[in-house]
């Protein structure tokens, strides 16, 4: 499969994942965990940054208008689609990623630089999102507590689905 | 100027970057108006369909609890209708019909409105939620069906939210449950009539907060709260919520904070009436005209 077929049904599967399965769920009022910001991690290495921040605004402004949350979920998508090519050059090994391997993946990047990799980004989209979202400081520790909880559990399903879906060979 | 476009290139990521977040947070802030248009949200065609698509599935697995309210609504109103009233003795009190207040064909012309205030609709819930800290419901009925922005929206229990914006076929309605400075809902106990209002805490989807009851009341565990009436989108004595606890606000304090058990369970709800004040312009009109005078 091409790799762009690849991501366009990854697109419309996570978003759909989040609006009918993941928004319907509910754990606690501290937890509401999200995936579909995977769509964005997992884009190839080589997409140019503009593309990319293009591509998440997109896929954020798609969750909003489920959502009613006009704009929020963008904005932690472009914040982290901005931010997503420091954290690999950080990550990355001397020269770069084998080059067989196009899209970050635990089989790509190694179990650990995944999680690192995947950890950072997905608790700078909950920080911003969650800000967004409460709008105001007023109450830092319940913020606090939601990012961490809402990172956690957000994790375990990004896990979850690389399990799933990039099996090793 | 060539350097100017050798610094925009150097940082065409960066500037892309700020223009986009701009964007986000520009729809943020507009999003925050009360009266707006609906094209990016869950009203709009493509979502509105696709909910109603999910809602057909899900709908389904809820029918029993739906049916319960249904049977329990139908026993209220039953015994709330004038024949159910033993009325041998006709000269004694002062009785107004109020159900002839419409034409009988498919326009529903009004007649007449010195008594009918308040006319219901309908409305199916497609999309629901109740752990976001500002909360929306979609219903299946739109401006072509009657629905306006603020109008009131009850469940067959109680209070539910506000309508908010409405597309052709959809409407997006502010639940009760959004915490926000501008959603409280003038309340009073059902039993002293004192005034108060209702704020959700963000915390739980089954409590809420009543504010401003003077110490004076007497309020127990078990009283019924309803609305007062006097906000124009709810017809008074509709329940909101039965008190569960309650505490003072502050040790010199001269009001009580009291923590109410909703009467709505946001939940599983499935159908809601939308609540359409007939008088509502009127009474707008004469308030502003006499803020207008005071000032």
């Amino acid at each position: 499969m091409s790799i762009l077929l690849r991501n366009i049904i990854r697109f419309a599967f996570l978003l759909l994942i989040q609006v009918f399965v993941l928004n319907k769920i509910l754990i606690h009022q501290l937890v509401s965990p999200y995936l579909y910001m995977l769509f964005i991690l997992a884009l190839p290495f080589n997409l140019p940054r503009p593309v990319v921040m293009l591509l998440g605004f997109l896929m954020g402004i798609s969750l909003d208008m489920f959502s009613n949350t006009m704009g929020i979920h963008a904005a932690a998508c472009v914040f982290v689609a901005y931010l997503r090519p420091f954290i690999i050059n950080v990550l990355s090994p001397q020269g770069g990623f084998e080059t067989t391997q196009k899209t970050p993946s635990m089989t790509s990047m190694g179990v650990s630089q995944f999680l690192i990799y995947a950890a950072v980004l997905v608790f700078l989209h909950h920080v911003v999102f969650f800000t967004l979202e409460v709008f105001g400081f007023g109450n830092p520790l319940y913020l606090m507590l939601k990012i961490l909880l809402s990172t956690a559990a957000s994790l375990i399903l990004i896990v979850l689905y690389e399990l799933l879906f990039f099996t090793k060979k | 100027m060539r350097n100017l476009i050798i610094f925009f290139r150097r940082y065409f990521n960066f500037f892309l970057f700020l223009l986009l977040e701009v964007i986000c947070i520009v729809l943020v802030f507009q999003n925050n108006n009360l009266q707006r248009s609906a094209y990016l949200n869950s009203a709009n065609d493509i979502s509105g369909k696709m909910y109603d698509k999910y809602n057909n599935v899900q709908y389904y697995f809820h029918l029993k609890a739906t049916n319960d309210s249904l049977v329990a609504e139908n026993t209220r109103l039953h015994n709330a209708i004038r024949t159910s009233f033993d009325s041998v003795v006709t000269g004694t009190g002062l009785k107004i019909d109020t159900i002839r207040q419409y034409s009988d064909d498919t326009l529903h012309r009004v007649i007449g409105t010195q008594i009918r205030r308040y006319k219901y609709f309908e409305a199916k819930v497609i999309n629901n939620s109740v752990n976001k800290p500002i909360n929306y419901l979609t219903i299946h009925r739109g401006s072509l069906q009657g629905i306006r922005p603020n109008m009131g929206v009850i469940s067959s229990s109680g209070v539910v939210g506000v309508v908010r914006s409405v597309s052709d076929n959809y409407a997006v309605v502010l639940s009760m449950l959004s915490k926000s400075n501008s959603v409280s809902i003038s309340a009073r106990l059902g039993q002293g009539k004192e005034m108060g209002s209702v704020h959700w805490d963000g915390d739980n989807a089954t409590y809420a907060q009543l504010k401003d009851i003077p110490k004076s009341a007497k309020v127990h565990k078990g009283d019924t709260v309803v609305t007062s009436g006097f906000s124009a989108l709810f017809p008074e004595n509709i329940p909101i919520g039965y008190v569960d606890t309650v505490m003072l606000s502050d040790k010199a304090g001269t009001s009580f904070n009291i923590r109410l058990r909703l009467a709505t369970n946001f939940y599983n709800v499935q159908y809601v009436y939308v609540i359409e004040n007939l008088l509502k312009d009127e009474q707008q009109r004469l308030e502003d005209s006499t803020y207008k005078l005071i000032k």
